[in-house]
């Protein structure tokens, strides 16, 4: 009797320890949504494009592309981390209001799909599933807003089932970031954004 | 009064917390209506294919939640809402339509990975819930239909 109330009890505790640690979560949100607010500073506002900021969420799409190319899931998960991040901060103030739809309907997808990389740094199929559509969102965006660079979009007909899946790279040559090391020049060019 | 016992005075103690913890009922999701926006009002669903996801998916991913009878008993309840809060956080079946159509591609696209990675329906979940224990052809059906309206939705966007 007393072993069967203590592990009710214990199993009480713990699940009272589980949601604390939802609320945590939720108040750390909250935070992070404060800070960017704060930290939020009108810049470049006589610019129509804001490359700077987008060369940020840019070059930690590049990054993340260059970690499934070399099969690191690990490194994939913090690259998408850093993705999220950068959304975060993103300063939609200097956008007009078109542009700030535009904006927050794809990184809203883009910052989700992020988000799912970075938690799956265990499971790299399932990081690069949601590296397709990320890859589509980052075309998007860098086609709306600049990339600061030049960037090539690249595209793999074997991945998915021959279904095919595209990708953004910052070099001509290709390193497939689908089938990573197994098949590393699979794929080609299929358009150069400037 | 004679002085209990230390083993006493912790047992009482442990009893009268798991009675307290009975009082603290965290609210129910449960909302009769079927908004607008519901994924089955926005697409055209075939019924079979919307009794699979009343069965495996809406507990935690719509605004009603069919409860066990063990629902009235914390702690399983606070661990339920813990997941339907988090779950409809990802994905809300009923108000899928509230999503930009780009969002709806990628969920459609992010459903039927999760069922194929065996992500989804969690495997918690499925102890409980015999129903949520999809056979192969249920997934194949699932994940073929969710993809088919993802690639419907990709030429829209």
């Amino acid at each position: 009797m007393k072993t069967i109330l203590f592990s009710i009890v214990v199993l009480g505790t713990l699940s009272l320890a589980a949601c604390n640690n939802g609320t945590d979560k939720s108040t750390e949100a909250n935070k992070t949504n404060a800070d960017t607010a704060q930290a939020a500073t009108p810049e470049n506002t006589d610019s129509t494009k804001s490359a700077a900021p987008i060369s940020a969420i840019v070059g930690h799409y590049l990054h993340l592309k260059n970690a499934l190319a070399n099969d690191d899931g690990n490194d994939a998960a913090a690259a998408g981390k850093a993705m999220v991040g950068a959304i975060d901060q993103f300063d939609t103030s200097s956008l007009t209001s078109d542009q700030k739809k535009t904006y927050q309907e794809l990184a809203g997808d883009t910052r989700e799909n992020a988000e799912h990389i970075g938690a799956n740094a265990d499971k790299i199929d399932h990081q690069r599933e949601h590296f397709e559509m990320l890859s589509k969102d980052m075309y998007d965006l860098v086609k709306k807003f600049g990339a600061g660079q030049t960037v090539y979009q690249d595209f793999c007909p074997m991945y998915n089932n021959q279904k095919g899946a595209t990708w953004i790279s910052e070099t001509k040559d290709i390193k497939n970031p689908y089938l990573g090391k197994k098949m590393p020049t699979c794929g080609s060019v299929k358009e150069e954004i400037k | 009064m004679i002085p209990m016992k230390w083993s006493k005075k912790i047992l009482l103690a442990l009893v009268i917390t798991f009675i307290t913890m009975q009082f603290i009922q965290p609210a129910r999701n449960k909302n009769g209506q079927v908004l607008p926006i519901d994924f089955t009002k926005i697409y055209i669903v075939p019924a079979n294919l919307q009794v699979l996801l009343q069965n495996a998916c809406y507990d935690c991913h719509s605004n009603n939640t069919r409860y066990p009878w063990y629902v009235n008993t914390q702690p399983m309840a606070w661990v339920m809402a813990g997941h339907i809060k988090n779950g409809k956080e990802k994905l809300n079946f009923s108000e899928f339509g509230s999503y930009p159509t780009r969002r709806q591609e990628s969920k459609l696209k992010g459903i039927a990975n999760s069922i194929k990675d065996d992500i989804m329906p969690l495997s918690s979940y499925k102890i409980m819930h015999k129903t949520a224990n999809l056979s192969p052809a249920d997934k194949t059906l699932l994940m073929n239909w969710m993809q088919r309206k993802a690639d419907s939705l990709a030429q829209i966007n």
